[in-house]
């Protein structure tokens, strides 16, 4: 099966917005989720340029943008994309 | 004028080790470079005793020296006149302070002026290079004699000189019964080189002290210890993009920037790093193992030497060059601090299209503009670093 992208913003407004605690997703995550996906951070995704920048930080899983992104946010993505 | 010496470049670094149980140096190093005449002026001298008192002495011979060299004061009568008004030591009885000057023209016309320092070292590539000296003797103070050698550097030449700090480590110690010795020192010197043949001056002036304190027990230093380098070679170039290009239009022209130049290279940005990634077709890596303490973490592209965020990096870049290299920080600005020690000319490309996230008054955090922070980081690196730095918009 093909790894999960989960690519991590970690441009100046996500990181202010909170992209500095996602850095640590993979201490969260459990074992199966953590065999299945491929974490790496990402400079500027871009999507804090268009009018939504309030909605950051941001976080792309495969190819999807994640707004407002949380560590449990992004936990509930990937497990219902395990199912 | 930056381009009447393009090709020509004195890196003069130093580097000292203050002796074991005192506060402050006694030796003192200052270094002049008079851009209207292209002309480098450095003096090292060391003063009598340790501490303090030597301290002072050497201070006051370095502060004139400089001075009348600048001025072209005939040597000998400068001389008399140092000599003159330094003070007497208490214990001593006499007034003294070694040095050794190096007046070089940026074309390589070199002059070298010494009393009773170690003599200096020319060396091309791991060779020596001797010169006849010329001896000047004062009429009032006989037995301080001062040697004079005028020769022309070609490219890769160093001359390292040092105080006796160095060439005495390790005095009366096994195997150092007289201490490490010029021709100790300059055995390893050429060593190093021969290791590194592109040695910067800075390096090669930290490891000489470095290995002078290596000779007594416990790094003991019974002496004030210190070096100086200067390396005439072409000029060592960085470039740093930061920010995106004001008009979307001028993005390859951006991007060439970075294909183009030929020195190292630095990006300061996630969307400067976004749209060379898009123009050049090369991938970014960031891996999320590579924690950067408080900041984001950097990234790599083939080609470049640094990939960092922008903003929060450069406000941390100035603060910690401001500190003087003192406070802690994050390994991103140790790396961008060393590639800037590496170069001669730093050369800024500053995108000036705002984000305007950043401007949202509710982040959590004050973002500094860009061009304000580059412009504090250009004052830093000139007046503390001695680089020469040019900042472009786009």
């Amino acid at each position: 099966m093909k790894k999960i992208d989960v690519k991590i913003c970690v441009g100046t407004t996500c990181y202010v917005m909170g992209a500095f605690q996602l850095q640590h997703l993979e201490d969260f995550l459990d074992k199966k989720s953590l065999e299945n996906v491929n974490i790496s951070g990402a400079p500027c995704l871009g999507c804090c340029q268009d009018k939504n920048y309030e909605n950051a930080p941001f976080v792309e899983i495969d190819g999807d943008i994640i707004a407002n992104a949380t560590i449990v946010k992004i936990i509930k993505e990937i497990e219902e994309r395990l199912k | 004028m930056i381009n009447r010496f393009a090709n020509n470049h004195l890196e003069i670094e130093f580097s000292s080790k203050i002796k074991t149980g005192e506060d402050v140096c006694g030796d003192d190093f200052k270094s002049k470079f008079i851009a209207a005449e292209g002309r480098y002026i450095s003096v090292l001298s060391d003063g009598l005793g340790s501490g303090i008192k030597a301290s002072l002495l050497s201070n006051m011979v370095t502060t004139m020296a400089l001075k009348f060299v600048e001025d072209n004061v005939d040597f000998l009568a400068s001389a008399e006149i140092m000599m003159d008004s330094l003070p007497i030591c208490e214990v001593r009885k006499i007034s003294y302070a070694t040095f050794t000057i190096v007046d070089a023209m940026i074309d390589g016309t070199t002059k070298i002026i010494e009393m009773d320092n170690p003599h200096f070292i020319h060396l091309r590539g791991t060779a020596e290079v001797e010169h006849d000296m010329k001896t000047l003797v004062s009429d009032r103070w006989n037995d301080r004699k001062i040697y004079v050698s005028e020769f022309k550097m070609k490219h890769g030449d160093r001359l390292i000189f040092f105080s006796d700090g160095v060439s005495q480590a390790g005095l009366g110690q096994r195997g150092h019964k007289f201490g490490w010795k010029r021709e100790g020192c300059l055995d390893y010197i050429k060593y190093l080189v021969s290791q590194d043949e592109d040695i910067s001056a800075r390096k090669l002036s930290q490891q000489i002290t470095t290995k002078a304190c290596t000779f007594n027990p416990n790094n003991r230093k019974i002496d004030d210890i210190s070096c100086g380098v200067a390396y005439y070679r072409e000029p060592r170039r960085t470039i740093l993009l930061t920010g995106p290009p004001y008009k979307e239009s001028s993005d390859s022209e951006f991007a060439d920037i970075i294909r183009y130049f030929k020195g190292k290279k630095i990006i300061c940005g996630g969307t400067t790093a976004s749209i060379i990634s898009r123009e050049l077709k090369r991938e970014i890596l960031t891996d999320i193992k590579n924690k950067n303490g408080f900041l984001p973490m950097t990234s790599e592209m083939k080609g470049v030497n640094l990939v960092t965020e922008g903003i929060l990096t450069l406000t941390e870049l100035a603060k910690y060059l401001e500190s003087g290299e003192t406070k802690e920080t994050a390994p991103s600005i140790k790396e961008l601090v060393e590639l800037f020690h590496e170069s001669d000319i730093v050369d800024f490309v500053v995108g000036t299209r705002v984000n305007i996230a950043h401007q949202d008054p509710t982040l959590p955090v004050d973002l500094e503009i860009r061009r304000n922070i580059v412009k504090k980081i250009k004052v830093i690196l000139e007046i503390n670093y001695r680089k020469i730095v040019n900042v472009r918009y786009i």
